[in-house]
């Protein structure tokens, strides 16, 4: 390996990655991505609109609209219209909650017959919905217990502790699976790029007869880029703990060294999509379609691994993102680092991933046209 | 005129039709993409995997413990020591935990008050938050005391939650913008990528024509693109329920349609190769669908993003798509939603007409 032809090599790449923006999409797009996704996925409900008809008007159905009014899940009001006029507004979506206090319903109460209070609750988000109705259950429950004798409400409660996450917030749960999302999706997508716009452009002949060794080519190629990502893992790192706020427990030396890892993996994937692509914009597409299904269903982000069907889960186990999400959410939230046997696994099986892929993709490239 | 118009569409779609790799990209996010986001991603809490401890001896756990299952519990497990689960907490392995602890049994046959200890892998906050509302059921039930009080809950418009309604549906939204920028651009762009761009400006066809029909003949693509795809995945597939009209739906993206196309003839102005407009294209699109309640509704987002997403035209395609899918509006409840669809998109429209116009 001729070091000299490298770095000439090299440098023609940083320069016409300068020269043709495409420095602007490396930094831009994985901002972009963990600004977008981490403002605009909500999957707590807070200030759900709400509209009770009280047909009672007693003590204690103010009693129990008080316990609505002061939570923070329901925006209350009280409305005097029908209920058909109430069912319409949450049809033209300007109401998610209706709750219906029935006529005598303190009387009722007070003789111990039996009254019902009617909900209703637009489920066209469905897990809004299904949350919304629980929490709506949850403070009717909890009104109508503290009104009963205590010695009949015989009760089992629930003593829960969160761990990890403890005022469950949404961020803390999808900011820490985006950045494994993004260091795969965004070096792949350069890496096929490089090589792919030399094909498309007809420089790749430059290669093919010039006496550079393949693999000078690829180091040329692949290390700029590698060298590049590295910055989007402490950039995203501040993102996620800055901006989003999310904690920071773990170790960030196995962070950091994961992270190259997987930015090497995705490097080399992006040099399987090269391989097989002739095109720029074909590449970038077909990367995407192969980098985002798994890094979005497969990642563990949105729904962990072991609440998976069964053939779901082998299918995570194909991709490298599990494995790579685990010990990120591990050095996020948890904080064992490599204490723990199964981060020790993962990351053993991540530096395969890496070596196999980089070294199927030099192994299939061809330094002649076919 | 009409001829001119006519035969000028003719031909983009003659073009469209014989690049075949830009119909199969197009029939791909039409149809398997859409299957594919609503089949995969599931947001409801099922299968959470329950570990337990159990010190109390008693058979109140086992009968609690055997009323967890299916769909929304895998079968509990059982762990020796309170390490052995905290450990399978850590690693992830186990979603849900339960200890039993040595005076729960006896606690309950005496007073029929009991506390049951449950530990959270609160990482995936949603799904824990609602496997611990599963839990609270579970028990309210178990305990069989009568309240006085009943509760009737509706869901309405998706009763069982079915989350691949929504999904698909948001999944159509989304590609349907996408689409509509990207092929609108490609249009332009590829006459500037082959060279055919002076033939374009050597037509004895008025320039306003010629953008005209090359935007109607995609926004034609994209109308037959999202009947295919409403027909064949989400009633096909997925069963969706419509409780509107389809032709309000069917307008609705007719007009949204122009609106993504006023985009990608903005796009078309600016960029020189494909690689451009899809590198724009993400760019301008991804705020727009993200920021526009596809996936989560406005009013949950920050207030600064709820005025921002006023002016994005998705905004009001996507309320109105789900409205009338979901909600069922009629037909007079819906003019926001036509609204802001039609007048932003006119907007929007005339801007990325000009700015190709100056091309000519």
């Amino acid at each position: 390996m001729k070091l000299g032809v490298v770095r000439a090599y090299m440098l023609k790449e940083i320069k016409e990655m300068l020269r043709s923006k495409m420095i602007v999409l490396v930094y831009l797009l994985p901002t972009m991505i963990v600004i977008l996704f981490g403002y605009g996925i909500r999957l707590e409900v807070t200030h759900a609109r709400t509209v009770i008809l009280d047909h009672d008007q007693s003590r204690l159905s103010r009693d129990l609209i008080g316990h609505f009014r002061h939570s923070k899940y329901f925006d209350t009001r009280v409305m005097n219209i029908t209920e058909q006029q109430a069912l319409h507004r949450i049809k033209q979506a300007k109401t998610e909650i209706l709750i219906i206090i029935p006529e005598g319903f303190e009387k009722r109460l007070i003789q111990g017959v039996g009254t019902e209070i009617g909900v209703f609750v637009d489920g066209a988000f469905p897990i809004r919905g299904e949350t919304m109705a629980n929490y709506v259950e949850g403070v009717i429950f909890d009104a109508a217990r503290r009104l009963m004798p205590p010695k009949e409400a015989k009760l089992i409660t629930l003593d829960n502790r969160n761990l990890f996450n403890q005022a469950m917030r949404d961020e803390n749960a999808i900011v820490p699976g985006l950045i494994g999302l993004i260091l795969l999706v965004a070096p792949a997508i350069l890496s096929a790029l490089l090589i792919v716009k030399e094909k498309e452009e007809g420089t790749i002949f430059n290669f093919y007869s010039s006496p550079i060794k393949k693999s000078e080519f690829l180091l040329a190629k692949l290390f700029p880029a590698f060298v590049l990502h590295s910055v989007n893992i402490f950039l995203l790192f501040l993102w996620a703990t800055w901006l989003f706020e999310v904690p920071f427990r773990g170790s960030f030396t196995l962070y950091w060294f994961a992270s190259e890892i997987y930015v090497l993996i995705s490097l080399g994937v992006g040099l399987l999509v090269s391989i097989i692509t002739s095109t720029q914009i074909v590449a970038t597409v077909l990367t995407i379609i192969i980098t985002i299904i798994p890094g979005f269903l497969y990642s563990g982000m949105l729904m962990p691994i072991s609440a998976m069907s069964a053939e779901s889960v082998i299918e995570a186990h194909i991709y490298p993102v599990m494995y790579f999400n685990h010990i990120v959410y591990d050095t996020f939230l948890v904080g064992q680092g490599l204490a723990s046997p199964k981060n020790q696994l993962y990351l053993a099986i991540l530096l395969a991933y890496a070596v196999g892929l980089i070294l199927l993709g030099s192994f299939l490239m061809k330094k002649e046209l076919r | 005129m009409m001829r001119t118009f006519l035969s000028l569409v003719n031909k983009e779609i003659l073009g469209f039709l014989r690049a075949w790799g830009l119909v199969a990209v197009v029939l791909y996010a039409f149809t398997l993409d859409i299957y594919i986001a609503g089949k995969g991603i599931e947001l409801q809490a099922k299968n959470v995997s329950v570990g337990y401890v159990d010190e109390s001896g008693g058979v109140v756990s086992l009968k609690i413990l055997e009323r967890l299952h299916a769909p929304q519990f895998k079968p509990p497990v059982r762990f020796l020591s309170q390490k052995e689960l905290d450990r399978a907490l850590r690693n992830r392995e186990i979603m849900v935990g339960l200890l039993f602890d040595n005076d729960f049994s006896r606690d309950y046959e005496r007073s029929g008050h009991a506390r049951l200890n449950v530990l959270l892998d609160a990482t995936a906050a949603a799904q824990s938050f609602q496997a611990l509302q599963y839990l609270q059921h579970i028990l309210l039930d178990f305990s069989e005391i009568h309240f006085p009080v009943g509760l009737k809950i509706h869901k309405l418009f998706n009763p069982n939650a079915t989350t691949s309604w929504f999904m698909s549906l948001a999944e159509l939204l989304s590609m349907m913008t996408l689409l509509g920028v990207i092929l609108t651009a490609a249009v332009f762009v590829r006459e500037k990528e082959n060279g055919t761009w002076d033939m374009m400006l050597l037509m004895p066809v008025d320039p306003r024509l010629i953008i005209l029909a090359k935007s109607f003949s995609q926004v034609l693509i994209l109308s037959l693109g999202i009947v295919i795809a409403t027909g064949l995945i989400l009633f096909g597939a997925f069963d969706v329920p419509i409780h509107g009209s389809i032709w309000a739906f069917f307008l609705l993206s007719f007009f949204y349609a122009f609106t993504s196309a006023g985009i990608g003839l903005f796009v078309a102005a600016v960029s020189r190769s494909m690689m451009e407009v899809a590198q724009l294209a993400i760019f301008i699109m991804m705020p727009l669908i993200f920021l526009s309640g596809a996936w989560t509704p406005i009013h949950a987002m920050a207030p600064w993003l709820q005025k921002l997403s006023l002016i994005s035209p998705l905004r009001y395609y996507i309320e109105g798509s789900e409205s009338i899918f979901f909600r069922g509006t009629a037909w007079g409840d819906l003019w926001p939603y036509f609204a802001g669809v039609i007048g932003l998109g006119a907007l929007v429209y005339l801007y990325g007409f000009r700015r190709i116009g100056r091309l000519f």
